[in-house]
């Protein structure tokens, strides 16, 4: 079986580089999932959660912000404007940002777009949240 | 006695700022540290975009981008300058203050107008003291500023080039080439010039593996998207080559003046034991001259 690796970066950080078994990427229509052998991709990642079945059969899940996927080969890179963790997204801090993005008031067209921006991604924060 | 008394406290000083240069450098010496790991990690990343930006290429398409377009006539232009927030950094903004002023002299001649934003308390400090206007001032990026914080900048820039309020930004910033040779420059970044280089980059290991890709959306699509993020990893770098050039224009600066205080010490101390000799020398001639003027 072909192997696949899985490299996740932020421009501040490669928060993860190691072989896995499979993955699940929220691709700007909805999910994906790649396993091994999967044929070369570069596609446009939506906001959501990315989630990992590690060679050793745990799973981890990270929140991730939109970005780039890249498979080639037996590598997928991901490259995202921010990742983070499932186990550090807590819930206060989630419906804080929720509560933010409702209580803005849009004027413009772009206000608008940015704030549904906002909320899709506190709404998807909320949903993932599963610390105190 | 009195001179020696005097040179005993200027050598007390001179410890004590020692001390404290000694210290300033350690520190300085630790934040270069991580703001360079900082450094590398984005590296990374700038690496992977424009290898997506080389596998765009072969899916033979044309790049137009309203980032990438140059306007045939530059009215309105940024100038974001980087300075640290804190002095005793050697030359690091003197340098760089000093190019942004030619810059805007030269934006004078060409008759553009300009919006100056200014990060660091030393640049807002230094062009007041000009009697410079600024435009906008930023103060809270401090020796490792986050994407986040770069990124509402960068989001505002792409905005404001894309609805034509502005035709050009050039960031004024202290390059980090290597931990020898760091130079203050003056980098057009809108428009985004170096994608075509980026790509020939990109395109080599490309081409090297024959993938033929699958996008999705589509080329173009990811394209619209890939661009800003490539203009936003790259504003990102200049904050981030500042903060590196900063520190270690700081250990360099502090390292000399450990060694000056070193030295400095070093001759008080030979001057407070010649004045101390001189001391016991005169006091015992007095000594013997009494003794033999009872004789």
């Amino acid at each position: 079986m072909a192997d696949l690796r899985l490299v996740l970066v932020t421009p501040e950080k490669t928060l993860f580089d190691r072989p896995v078994a499979s993955i699940r990427v929220p691709m700007f229509d909805g999910s994906a999932g790649i396993y091994p052998g999967r044929a070369p991709l570069v596609g446009r990642l939506g906001i959501g959660e990315l989630k990992l079945n590690g060679t050793d059969g745990k799973s981890e899940s990270y929140f991730i912000d939109g970005g780039f996927i890249q498979i080639k080969g037996g590598q997928v890179s991901v490259l995202t404007n921010a990742a983070m963790p499932v186990a550090g997204i807590s819930r206060a801090a989630a419906a804080k940002e929720l509560a933010n993005a409702k209580s803005e008031k849009p004027g413009t067209a772009a206000d608008i777009a940015s704030q549904a921006k906002k909320l899709e991604r506190a709404r998807k924060l909320v949903s993932m949240a599963t610390v105190d | 006695m009195a001179n020696a008394r005097l040179l005993v406290k200027r050598l007390k000083s001179v410890r004590n700022i020692r001390k404290i240069t000694r210290t300033m450098e350690l520190i300085a010496t630790s934040r270069f540290k991580k703001a360079m790991d900082r450094a590398t990690e984005a590296a990374a990343y700038t690496k992977k975009i424009s290898e997506i930006v080389g596998d765009l290429g072969s899916a033979d398409l044309k790049f137009s981008h309203p980032l990438l377009e140059e306007r045939a006539e530059t009215k309105k232009s940024v100038l974001l300058v980087l300075t640290s927030n804190r002095g005793l950094c050697g030359g690091y903004n003197g340098a760089n203050l000093r190019n942004t002023l030619k810059h805007i002299a030269q934006l004078k001649v060409e008759g553009i107008d300009y919006a100056l934003e200014v990060s660091g308390k030393r640049g807002i400090k230094f062009l007041n003291f000009q009697n410079i206007d600024i435009d906008q001032s930023y103060t809270h990026f401090e020796d490792s500023p986050t994407f986040a914080q770069v990124d509402a900048l960068g989001t505002r820039y792409v905005d404001d080039y894309i609805a034509g309020r502005i035709d050009r930004l050039d960031v004024a910033y202290t390059e980090f080439k290597s931990i020898s040779r760091q130079t203050a420059i003056v980098e057009s970044i809108l428009p985004l010039s170096s994608l075509a280089g980026d790509k020939a980059e990109g395109a080599g290991p490309s081409s090297g593996g024959t993938a033929d890709y699958e996008f999705q959306p589509s080329p173009q699509e990811i394209l619209e998207e890939i661009v800003p993020a490539a203009f936003r990893a790259k504003l990102f770098k200049c904050f981030l080559d500042a903060a590196v050039s900063e520190q270690i224009a700081r250990m360099v600066a502090m390292k000399g003046a450990t060694e000056n205080a070193d030295e400095m010490a070093g001759d008080l101390k030979q001057q407070y034991n010649r004045a101390r000799q001189a001391g016991i020398t005169s006091e015992l001639a007095e000594i013997i001259g009494g003794a033999a003027a009872l004789e």
